[in-house]
Parts: C-alpha cells; sequence; structure tokens
C-alpha cells in the first residue's frame, strides 16, 4: 500500500476538508477524465464478449454445425438428385424449386445456428444478472441503455459475421461433394449471394430476440426457455391446434419469417418478402424496446 | 461528499430504507452501522443508481450519482465482492471495467498490485475465495482514482492481514481527503477504523455523530464502585438522573455520576470506597443501548404496521 492511487496529487491532499463543509467538494476540479462514451461502452462489452470462455465455444460450436450440416446436406442433396434421374417423382420435386437444390446447401444448418446464437444472446444478457455482474456494469454505466445497445451491437454484429463466414465455410466444404454428383453450386451467385446475407441477418435477429429475452427475464434458464418456446414448440403447437386463426397465426411467427425471406418465388400461403421482413423486425423491436424500457426502470 | 434527504425505499409492504437524512463528510471515514437487514446495502446502492428511491433523493458532491460526466471517477463502490461474471479473470473485469472510462491499463495493473491480486489475477474469478473476491472488489472500487469511495462490508472473509490492510487503505484514503463511506455490521471494527459514525435499525438512523460521542454515551458514563456498605452508598447517591444497579456483593454500578462525585458524596456519608473505576462502554455496548431502544420505541407505537426485517431480500 505504498501508493494507493496514480495521482495523489499533493493540490488533492493539499485541499484540508477536516471542516468538511467544502461546498459540494468544489475543491475539485470539473473534469476529471473521460466518462463512459458510446465507443468506450462498447469496447467494454466487446472486452467482455471475448474474455468468456463459454462464448468462444458456443461460437466455435455454431460453425462447426454449419459448416457439418452443408457437408451433410450436400452429400444428402447429391443422393436425391441421382435418384432423381430414375424417379420422375423426385425430378418433379426438383423442377419446381427452380431446379436449383444445391444453392440452399451452405445454410441448411441454419436451424441450430438460430438455437445456438439466439442462446448466447440470451446468456449475454441474463448472466450479467446471474452473476451479479450487471451491478458493476451499471454502477460504470449509470444511464444502462448505452450499455445495453452497445452490448446488442456486439451481440448482433457476431451472430451475423459468424454465421456469414460459417455459411461461406460450408458453402466450399460442399462445392467438391455436391461436384460428385454432377450438381454445380456458385458461391458467388446472385441467390447463394442473397441467402447468405439473408440467412445472417436473420439469425443477428434471432440473437437480438434473445437478448431481449435475457434482459426481461434475467434467468438464463427462462430466456432459453422462452426462445426455444417461441421458435420451435409455438410453429409446432400452431400447426396440431385445429382452427383458421392458428393457420393464419403461424405465418406471423418469427421462425416462419425466414422461408418467405429467402424463397425465389412467392409461395402461395406464406408472407410476401416484405411483410415477412415487417414482422420479423416487429418481433425483434417490441422486445428490445420492451428491455430498454424496463431495464432503465427496474433496480439492478 | 454524500447527501441523502428523505431518502426512501419500499419493497412491496416492506419499508427497507424509511426516509433518512444523513451526511457523510469529505476527509473522514465514516461508518455505517447496523445489523443485517438494517438496510446498508439498499442505501449504498440507491447511492450507486442501482436502485431508485421510492422517495427523497441522495446526492454524491452535489450531483445524484448517474447524472456524473465519468461515474467511475467520481464514485467507486465495493457493493458486493460477487458483482463479477465468475468465469471471467479478474484482470479482464477490471479491465472491462477501465474501457468504459478509457482508464489506461497501466491503471488496471496498479490496482492489481495495490490489492495484493497480482497472483491469481489472470485466473477465473470462480476459484476466488471470499477474501480475495473481496479485495477484486476493492480494487474495481479504487480503479477510476475516485473522490468518494463506498465499501460495503469490506473486511467480510478478509484474514487477518487483510482486515489491518483495508483498515490502513480506508484511512489513508480519508487522509488524502476523500470521502470513504464504509459499512459493516462489526462494531470492534468500526470502533478502530472510523471517525464517525451513522447508526441504522430498521431502516431509520438511529445516531449520527462522532464516533467518541457514540462510545461515551453522552452523559452515560458508568462508573464501578466497590464498598463494605453498598445500602448506605446506595441511599446518598439516590437522585434525580442517577442510577445505581448491584451487580454483585459489595459491587455497585453507577450511571449518572463521575469518580469524582461518587467519592464526595461517599466522604460525605463516611461510607469506605476500596474501589473506583471508571467505565468506557464499548461501542458494541453503546449500539445495544442505541437499538434497543429502537426495537422498544417500535413495538410500542407500531402494533399492526409491519416491520421491515429484511432489505436485501428482494434480491435473489
Amino acid at each position: 500500500m505504498s501508493s494507493t492511487t496514480l495521482d495523489s496529487t499533493p493540490s488533492r491532499r493539499g485541499a484540508h476538508t477536516a471542516d468538511g463543509a467544502a461546498p459540494g467538494g468544489a475543491g475539485r476540479p470539473a473534469g476529471i477524465g473521460p466518462g463512459p462514451t458510446f465507443l468506450r461502452v462498447l469496447n467494454s462489452e466487446f472486452i467482455k464478449f471475448r474474455t468468456l470462455l463459454s462464448t468462444v465455444i458456443l461460437l466455435a460450436s455454431t460453425a462447426v454445425v454449419m459448416v457439418g450440416f452443408g457437408a451433410l446436406s450436400a452429400w444428402g442433396t447429391g443422393q436425391f438428385a441421382d435418384a432423381a434421374g430414375s424417379d420422375p417423382q423426385a425430378a418433379e420435386a426438383i423442377a419446381a424449386q427452380g431446379g436449383d437444390l444445391a444453392v440452399t446447401v451452405p445454410t441448411s444448418g441454419i436451424a441450430f445456428a438460430q438455437l445456438i446464437l439466439g442462446s448466447l444472446g440470451v446468456l449475454l444478457m441474463s448472466s450479467e444478472f446471474t452473476t451479479g455482474m450487471a451491478r458493476s456494469t451499471f454502477a460504470a454505466v449509470p444511464k444502462r441503455l448505452p450499455a445495453f445497445i452497445a452490448k446488442l451491437v456486439v451481440v448482433m454484429v457476431s451472430a451475423f459475421l459468424l454465421t456469414a463466414v460459417s455459411t461461406y465455410a460450408a458453402g466450399l466444404v460442399s462445392v467438391p461433394i455436391l461436384d460428385n454428383y454432377g450438381l454445380k453450386l456458385d458461391l458467388g451467385s446472385a441467390q447463394s449471394v442473397k441467402l447468405l446475407l439473408v440467412n445472417s441477418a436473420y439469425v443477428a435477429a434471432v440473437a437480438a430476440i434473445g437478448m431481449a429475452l435475457g434482459t426481461l427475464i434475467r434467468n438464463s434458464a427462462g430466456g432459453i426457455m422462452s426462445l426455444v418456446g417461441l421458435f420451435f414448440v409455438a410453429p409446432i403447437a400452431f400447426q396440431l391446434i385445429p382452427g383458421d386463426f392458428f393457420v393464419e397465426a403461424r405465418k406471423y411467427l418469427p421462425g416462419n419469417t425466414i422461408s418467405p425471406l429467402t424463397a425465389v418465388e412467392h409461395v402461395p400461403e406464406t408472407l410476401e418478402v416484405w411483410q415477412a421482413a415487417l414482422v420479423l423486425g416487429a418481433w425483434v423491436l417490441v422486445p428490445v424496446v420492451l428491455a430498454m424500457v424496463l431495464l432503465k426502470k427496474r433496480d439492478v | 461528499m454524500i447527501e441523502a434527504q428523505g431518502l426512501t425505499k419500499v419493497y412491496g409492504d416492506k419499508t427497507a430504507v424509511g426516509g433518512v437524512n444523513f451526511t457523510v463528510q469529505a476527509g473522514q471515514v465514516t461508518g455505517f452501522l447496523g445489523p443485517n437487514g438494517a438496510g446498508k446495502s439498499t442505501t449504498m446502492r440507491m447511492i450507486m443508481g442501482l436502485d431508485t428511491p421510492t422517495a427523497g433523493r441522495v446526492t454524491v458532491n452535489g450531483v445524484p450519482f448517474a447524472r456524473h460526466v465519468a461515474p467511475l471517477r467520481e464514485i467507486g463502490a465495493l457493493l458486493d465482492a460477487k458483482a463479477v461474471h465468475t468465469s471471467r479473470s479478474a484482470y479482464n473485469h477490471l479491465l472491462a471495467m477501465a474501457a468504459t472510462h478509457s482508464i489506461p491499463k497501466k491503471r488496471v495493473h496498479d490496482v492489481i498490485e495495490m490489492t495484493g491480486l497480482a497472483d491469481v489475477a489472470r485466473k477465473k474469478v470462480k476459484g476466488f475465495s471470499l477474501g480475495m473476491g473481496q479485495r477484486l472488489g476493492i480494487a474495481a472500487a479504487l480503479l477510476g482514482d475516485p473522490q468518494t469511495i463506498i465499501l460495503d462490508e469490506p473486511v467480510n472473509g478478509l484474514d487477518p492481514e487483510g482486515v489491518v490492510w483495508v483498515r490502513n487503505l480506508v484511512k489513508f484514503l480519508a487522509s488524502e481527503g476523500r470521502t470513504v463511506f464504509l459499512s459493516s455490521h462489526l462494531m470492534s471494527e468500526m470502533a478502530l477504523t472510523a471517525d464517525h459514525l451513522i447508526v441504522i435499525g430498521r431502516g431509520k438512523i438511529i445516531a449520527d455523530a462522532p464516533i467518541r460521542d457514540i462510545i461515551t454515551g453522552k452523559g452515560q458514563s458508568r462508573t464501578r464502585v466497590r464498598t463494605d456498605q453498598p445500602d448506605q452508598l446506595m441511599h446518598a447517591l439516590a437522585g434525580a438522573g442517577v442510577s445505581v444497579e448491584v451487580q454483585d456483593y459489595e459491587l455497585l454500578e453507577v450511571k449518572g455520576l463521575d469518580p469524582r462525585q461518587i467519592a464526595r458524596t461517599a466522604l460525605d456519608h463516611h461510607v469506605m470506597v476500596y474501589e473506583l473505576t471508571p467505565l468506557q462502554a464499548s461501542l458494541e455496548e453503546a449500539y445495544m443501548e442505541l437499538t434497543k431502544d429502537e426495537v422498544e420505541y417500535h413495538s410500542l407505537i407500531t402494533t399492526g404496521a409491519p416491520v421491515p426485517a429484511q432489505s436485501g431480500g428482494h434480491q435473489s
């Protein structure tokens, strides 16, 4: 304890406050150093993001799953195409898809990517509350919302980039496999690029919904269960429950917006592309805004 | 300087903090003393802007915490040694905190060195003992070199060497003119560390005075008297504001008179006294005395009103 502070300046020590009544601590300078600007908070959130082993493991497993499913799907698609040669029914099915089955191969693992990265979104916020880290975070950034937005940026950008990169990697692995079956996959084609971008954006949106749920529920298990319920249970439940309402409502579930968004041509009985984009946008915006309002309001 | 005005926090039907007013001055160590659940931590969380007061306000150097331009450089707080993601290393935790205020890495290394965490700084906080967690919390509080330091139960779980270190640290910080606000339920520790004491019980301020005043109890000086004629002496001493208690055969404890007055009375009445010892109340006794009144006061007037038992009960 030789030196407690970097700048235990004589002026500060000299400011004898034995009377203690120095009005409002006026004896000290007003500008005492930089405070939390958004870029600084963003940097802090990025440090927090990359210094957790669990985050790194989840990101790596997403990449592995995406590439693995890409390879598996390439093989399966090849088998299917082979069968189509001797099976008129299969040939018809292929023709219905515009004749290009191979293009969706790189994104075939997207359902798992959204689950893992959505859960990561939940965890990054819920763990703040379960570990008590939130008290440190919001003591440093008492306005709270900059920390939330910075974390949201980190979560969405990393989910987008990871999905994009692993989709491309899955594509690179799939090309030679498809080639064995005489199928061509052009990773640079307009549809390939569109699938890569739209799916990556979609996963980023799911991660944002996850983070909003983590903020609202403040509990890892509860947040992940809600996310799974919304993306995996609700679509099945809505299918099982009879009635026109559920048939219609099912289209508006966030997990069902991805197929209209990536379709080459509009499929009947699904949302238009612009509708799907709006619905997904609302699914992100409403929980995020609610999370921000409550985060600002509630005690930490 | 920390100023609380009518600061109130109500959880459901429990009043954790009931309209307290106090001022924590710079340049001295102010102890915040009270039993568990008295409202200490809730008050400190409200100072740090983590809990919103139900009523009233609290300012640090005249401004509510959240309005400060650089909060970590203004106030450093150890509110809970567990305010850390336990899967992160101590160094990375401090680095992330420092990044919000552009605090240089050198300062991170300095506070690690200062708090004796150098050997474990790269390890996950999960494996930390309670004492090491406290040191990390103190490191985080000092990170911004703040003028105001708030430490909630800092010596909890520290070894004796650590306790002495904290004691010297807070005294040093106060000697630099900083505001140091320190909570504890350990009265003996407060007696050694604090200059000024704010005592809280059941969400209300019971006492707010220099520690010396609280120990001496303002006129409640007591004297141990041994005499072979206790009955005569008791009668002779009897009077307004004087209480005499028979503690043992030939042993009395007198309150309300100083030894000189007792000796004078004994001499006047020809009573032989063979011990006359002024007793200084320990902080423990002073505290018991203070809270006893508070408890009686409560049971006397609030039969139907809910009793705030737990302040921290809302947090899981």
